[in-house]
């Protein structure tokens, strides 16, 4: 499977690249779609030599082998495909659009759902939606009293839905805009006739609602489609209006809006490889069970056993009916469905399932986590510190990223003069150069998803007013340094919640783990610094720069065997640390001596080396491997450093894929 | 607020209007609020409320009739769907269900028809409830008809 996914990402890459540069050049449209941007993490390794091999895309070949299992969709994008069902319905059963609408948005914009049931008993249908068959007109009379103020009105003043029950339209308005403020219910109107179950469509809404009525139900509209569809998530990051279209079972959640947030399709956290979901909520529960206002949650309400929102239960019986679009219905008390509340349970309103529950210690669970959690308060302070400050290092990187930019943007300047005099500065021919201007304009991007955040959109509206040449936008490198580093911070980051919940009993997997986990933290922590403290010296340099060409060198190797690092560690994580069960703590023992020392390794690294570099396209594309000392890239036949002489190092990714390689086979 | 107001003036008219036509009801507004009603409804026949009288207090928002009033028993009553405490009433048209089109008079018939007709599965005094749920009528009628007795009726001597 994985040779196949490698294939199919390499033809990927290479038609992209025709793309790339046959349609190339340097002129063209200056909207560069940052959407290609998001994918491409490793943009930058393949950039010792010139232009031709600069591969801006690779959308498979990030951090796992992500075959496109999800479209994001744009607002327009949902309207449209809300659009079709609608016309599609409609065109089918003969039925206009907004009973169309009605129907769909009822068997949650499921179009065979609504032709099956349609079909298969098209009455009932009509009277669980309210749709009736024939339009009742209003009584003929030259007045009428409204049913809602009691008032009497001219005819014209009146206006009912299908059922014909006439209702004025000062109280129509008032009737709707209650709706439209109580939530997303209101797309489930119906006429105000207590007896009468006729839908009120959208028609009606946008003929009778105020202004800012009809904005709200037409979003809530727009949102239904979306929430109520299973296939559908909206980006959870703030102030991002795509959504993710998914294809449900196909495997690996993680999902990179265009907006550049990723996060898990599944449990909408951001993305959390290699914990899985249920660690995930577990950890989060956990850090914000210290505050307050978790606290206030925790004992004031519970989860809506369906859709998992939080209940505060005020007034009433235990008889709960949660709010729309949810409606389940469930005990206060056991939060089991109301539906099996009849006689067979007891038939008491002690609900005795919860009582049996309690017994068997169910729900005792939150309460020994506290406990739990009390008496491993050190450990967990320990983990959690390091966990926050990977989190808090995420936005870091992006800030310090993004000033490095812009003082280089007010450097070079956006215009091409500007930049020639750069390249004469450093007597390079321009292509060279585009490596750092590129940067630059990559800049652009991640100030979108900044400012945004911030609520500031100044900073990209002088970003902007500049003319960006096209094709330096179609080539990422810098940007996706950075990219890699705040993904590899986000693994790492990850790896402090494995890392807590990894029974303490496991001693050969704890110490495996934490071995793997130092080693991950000083190699990133070596990236990092390259890139952010070295990076700084050339931007200010004067003159030539032969050093310049090295650094780039360096900074690509360091960032290839980072890469490869975590995907290994990822991967190995995901695995559970298999290979330390079945191979016993001898053998993580034994390599832990080939990380460590030197020479001893290599054996085992080229086993690793040749058996994945045939699967996975691993350490470096170009063949290159980058010196541990020195960060000199190496022609892969090199077993001594060319520049500093020290011979290759096992380094721990090899270690990893030695293991994994025996796990398989 | 004016619309509220409109409103009830024209339900106090109504009721005036009515009262004769259903003896069952009297609907009273306070003499210096419009937004707030007492209603005394009569127990219906061949339930152990025969023959009581029960006192209910409305209080109306601002936004009724798209919001229903808030209604609860001022007279102690055993019926599974009032809190015994409170007076609280537990009844679909006064929350979810609520309908721009009901009156406070058609409020009291709806409660007149849940004295008729508990709903022991959904109780909020559990003890009517599970006395309902479990089959024992008798038990329920009898405690019902003694809360009737002690709080609905006028005292004897």
């Amino acid at each position: 499977m994985e040779s196949e996914d490698e294939m199919a990402a390499t033809m990927m890459e290479d038609s992209e690249d025709e793309e790339f540069y046959g349609g190339g050049g340097g002129d063209g449209d200056d909207d560069s779609d940052p959407d290609d941007v998001v994918m491409d993490y490793d943009g930058f390794m393949d950039h010792d030599s010139d232009d031709s091999d600069d591969l801006s895309s690779s959308h498979s070949r990030s951090y796992h082998h992500r075959s496109q299992n999800y479209t994001i969709l744009s607002e327009d994008d949902i309207r449209q495909h809300q659009e079709e069902s609608i016309t599609k319905i409609s065109a089918v059963l003969s039925i206009s659009r907004v009973a169309a609408a009605i129907l769909l948005r009822h068997y949650n914009w499921s179009v065979s759902k609504v032709n099956d049931e349609w079909f298969a008993d098209e009455d009932k249908v009509r009277k669980t939606v309210g749709l009736l068959e024939n339009h009742t007109p209003v009584p003929d009379a030259k007045e009428l009293t409204c049913g809602i103020c009691f008032e009497t009105y001219p005819l014209d003043r009146m206006s009912a839905a299908d059922c014909g029950h006439p209702f004025c339209v000062i109280c129509w308005q008032g009737y709707i805009s209650t709706a439209v403020n109580d939530g997303p219910g209101c797309l489930m109107l119906r006429c105000p006739d207590p007896s009468c179950g006729a839908a009120v469509g959208q028609d009606m809404v946008n003929r009778l609602a105020s202004k800012d009525d009809k904005e709200k139900y037409n979003r809530y509209f727009l949102r239904s489609f979306i929430e109520d569809n299973r296939k559908t998530k909206w980006c959870p990051a703030p102030g991002c209006d795509y959504a993710v279209d998914f294809i449900v079972g196909s495997g690996n959640y993680d999902v990179t809006c265009r907006c550049a947030h990723s996060f898990c399709w599944n449990c909408v956290e951001e993305a959390h490889r290699p914990v899985d979901c249920g660690t995930v909520s577990k950890w989060i529960m956990k850090n914000s069970a210290e505050s307050e206002n978790m606290n206030w949650i925790l004992a004031n309400s519970k989860p809506c056993p369906k859709c998992k929102r939080p209940i505060e239960k005020n007034q009433g019986c235990m008889h709960i009916t949660c709010t729309p679009p949810c409606k389940f219905e469930f005990c206060w008390l056991c939060l089991g469905a109301w539906s099996e509340h009849g006689e067979r349970t007891g038939g008491f309103y002690a609900c005795n399932r919860y009582e049996a529950a309690k017994q068997e210690g169910v729900f005792d669970e939150a309460e020994k986590r506290r406990e739990m959690a009390k008496n491993s308060l050190e450990r967990y302070t320990h983990y959690y510190e390091r966990w926050a400050t990977n989190q808090s290092v995420d936005l870091f990187i992006w800030v310090s990223f993004v000033m490095a930019m812009l003082g280089l943007f007010w450097h070079i300047g956006p215009n091409m003069a500007e930049l020639e005099k750069l390249s004469d500065k450093q007597c390079q021919p321009e292509s060279q150069l585009k490596f750092i201007v590129e940067a630059w304009l990559q800049a652009v991007y991640p100030i979108t998803c900044l400012s945004k955040l911030a609520g500031d959109m100044s900073m990209l509206d002088l970003l902007l007013q500049s003319k960006r040449p096209k094709a330096m936008v179609t080539k990422m490198n810098l940007s996706f340094l950075f990219l890699q580093i705040v993904e590899c911070r986000r693994v790492l980051k990850w790896t402090y919640a494995y890392g807590f919940y990894l029974p303490e009993h496991e001693h050969a997997k704890k110490q495996f783990f934490e071995y793997l986990q130092g080693e991950a933290e000083s190699g990133l922590e070596r990236l990092h610094q390259c890139a952010e403290k070295e990076f700084q010296v050339y931007l200010n340099a004067e003159g030539p720069s032969k050093e310049f060409n090295e650094f780039r060198t360096k900074l690509a190797g360091l960032t290839s065997v980072t890469k490869n690092y975590f995907e290994n560690l990822v991967r190995a994580l995901e695995n559970g640390l298999s290979d330390v069960d079945s191979h016993a703590c001898g053998k993580a023992g034994s390599s832990k001596n080939l990380g460590g020392g030197s020479g001893k390794g290599r054996g085992g690294k080229g086993k690793g080396t040749t058996s994945r570099s045939s699967s996975s396209r691993n350490i470096d594309d170009s063949g290159h491997w980058s010196c541990e000392y020195c960060t000199y890239a190496n022609v892969r036949s090199a077993t001594v450093c060319e520049m500093c002489q020290q011979r290759r190092r096992t380094s721990q990714l090899v270690l990893v894929e030695v293991l994994t390689n025996e796990g398989i086979t | 607020m004016q619309a509220s107001r409109a409103r009830l003036f024209k339900e106090y008219k109504e009721v005036q209007r009515e009262k004769v036509a259903d003896p069952d009801i009297q609907l009273v507004c306070d003499d210096s609020n419009i937004f707030k009603w007492t209603a005394l409804i009569k127990g219906p026949s061949e339930t152990p409320y025969d023959g009581g009288v029960f006192q209910l207090a409305f209080s109306v928002p601002e936004q009724y009739p798209l919001q229903p009033p808030q209604v609860r028993f001022l007279t102690k009553i055993f019926h599974p769907n009032v809190h015994f405490k409170t007076g609280e009433i537990c009844l679909d048209i006064l929350k979810n269900a609520w309908s721009p089109a009901w009156t406070l008079q058609s409020v009291c018939r709806a409660i007149i028809a849940l004295m008729a007709h508990p709903e022991p599965d959904s109780p909020l005094n559990c003890d009517s409830g599970n006395l309902l749920r479990s089959g024992d009528i008798r038990g329920y009628q009898s405690m019902a008809r003694m809360y009737t007795r002690l709080a609905a009726m006028p005292k004897k001597g």
